[in-house]
């Protein structure tokens, strides 16, 4: 996981434009994937990307210069994201979702369409915070302490969260798991 | 980083770890919402380049835009060559003669060795028109174009480092356009429509 350099953010939070489109350059594709995996719609993933750097602009003044940039980011982020699916109780169009090219500036490894699918698909049915959780713990690689101060949760719930997301995933990709998966 | 989970869990987050590609129209249309956002606080001051602020366009500064368009069709490559080996440009400010005046310099270096280029574009419906491009970080906001007369060309004038670079027009602050003068950028990780400009030293 890489952290863009605390000068930056620094500068952006003192009124430097071009530190803050570096900002914007820096975190944008981990925002739209956490949006993305979180809201399961493409245009509303990047409805609230867009609207968090706003809000991340409009609240640099109470960002203390001594706290790390990425939970404060994180936790704009995910509320955006909690206010968008309140907001929107419509089924997501998992076909269009599947259609988003991914061009993926660094994908590990060449997952089967079908296999990246169900996960998705898994992933949708977990209830939002387990889902935020998760995808906070083990895509976007937060520490608890991070995701904490992103969540405002505390740490045991956190786990717990976690732990019951994974439990979902695990009896769910088991079941459809073929053997020529991997 | 995953510590409490099985080979499985493991395997499900990774294929969750596809970055999107970058997408530079994005970016700028969050640079544009916050620019719009400092312009709505009169207490924030707004730092504008010098080059966008750009002088009412007079006889001469117009006789300047259609010649430098000239040049951007000459550094732009040989793919702008029309078949009877006329080029567009030219057939271009042809359309609408340019008035008669002195020609400043088509373009200057300023110290920090930036390229001033002139860009036309024709959209006679369009109600506004932007360069985006990589040497204004696609911010929407940065090059506005200018109507040339009450329904001429759009036009404008970048500062670009001398180099490749790739930009595209937006119309209407919806719609991304490729300059057909120029020559169709094949290289870009993102689905949009984009051209490239290249610009030399003068």
């Amino acid at each position: 996981m890489s952290e863009i350099d605390p000068a930056v953010a620094l500068r952006a939070k003192r009124g430097d434009e071009q530190a803050f489109i570096e900002v914007v350059q820096f975190y944008y594709p981990r925002c739209l994937r956490f949006a993305r995996n979180m809201l399961g719609s493409d245009q509303d993933a990047e409805e609230a990307v867009q609207d968090a750097f706003v809000r991340v602009h409009d609240s640099f003044g109470r960002f203390r210069e001594d706290a790390r940039f990425d939970p404060w980011l994180f936790r704009i982020l995910a509320n955006r994201c909690r206010t968008l699916l309140a907001r929107s109780r419509r089924h997501r169009s998992l076909i269009e979702y599947g259609e988003v090219p991914l061009s993926a500036a660094a994908p590990a490894e060449d997952f089967g369409a079908d296999w990246a699918e169900e996960v998705r698909m898994v992933l949708d049915t977990l209830p939002a915070e387990q889902r935020e959780a998760f995808l906070l713990r083990h895509v976007e690689d937060l520490s608890y302490e991070d995701i904490a101060a992103a969540t405002g949760v505390g740490l045991s719930a956190l786990r717990m969260r976690v732990k019951r997301a994974c439990d979902a995933l695990r009896a769910r990709l088991t079941e459809v798991e073929q053997p020529n998966d991997r | 980083m995953i510590d409490e989970t099985d080979e499985l869990i493991q395997r499900a987050a990774r294929s969750l770890k596809a970055l999107p590609a970058t997408n530079p129209l994005a970016n700028a249309r969050i640079i544009a919402a916050v620019r719009a956002r400092r312009a709505q606080t009169p207490s924030r001051i707004v730092q504008v380049a010098q080059w966008m602020r750009e002088p009412t366009l007079s006889a001469a500064s117009a006789a300047f835009l259609a010649a430098a368009a000239l040049v951007v069709g000459f550094v732009a490559g040989g793919a702008l060559r029309t078949a009877d080996g006329t080029s567009p440009e030219i057939a271009a400010t042809t359309e609408r003669p340019v008035p008669p005046g002195p020609a400043p310099a088509l373009s200057a270096a300023n110290t920090h060795g930036d390229v001033a280029v002139a860009l036309l574009f024709e959209a006679r419906n369009a109600k506004s028109v932007a360069v985006v491009g990589d040497f204004n970080n696609w911010d929407a906001t940065s090059s506005p174009m200018k109507r040339f007369g009450s329904d001429g060309p759009w036009t404008t004038t970048v500062r670009a480092k001398p180099g490749r670079h790739v930009y595209a027009f937006l119309v209407d602050g919806t719609t991304v356009v490729a300059d057909p003068r120029a020559p169709r950028a094949r290289d870009l990780d993102y689905g949009g429509d984009a051209s490239v400009l290249m610009v030399t030293t003068p």
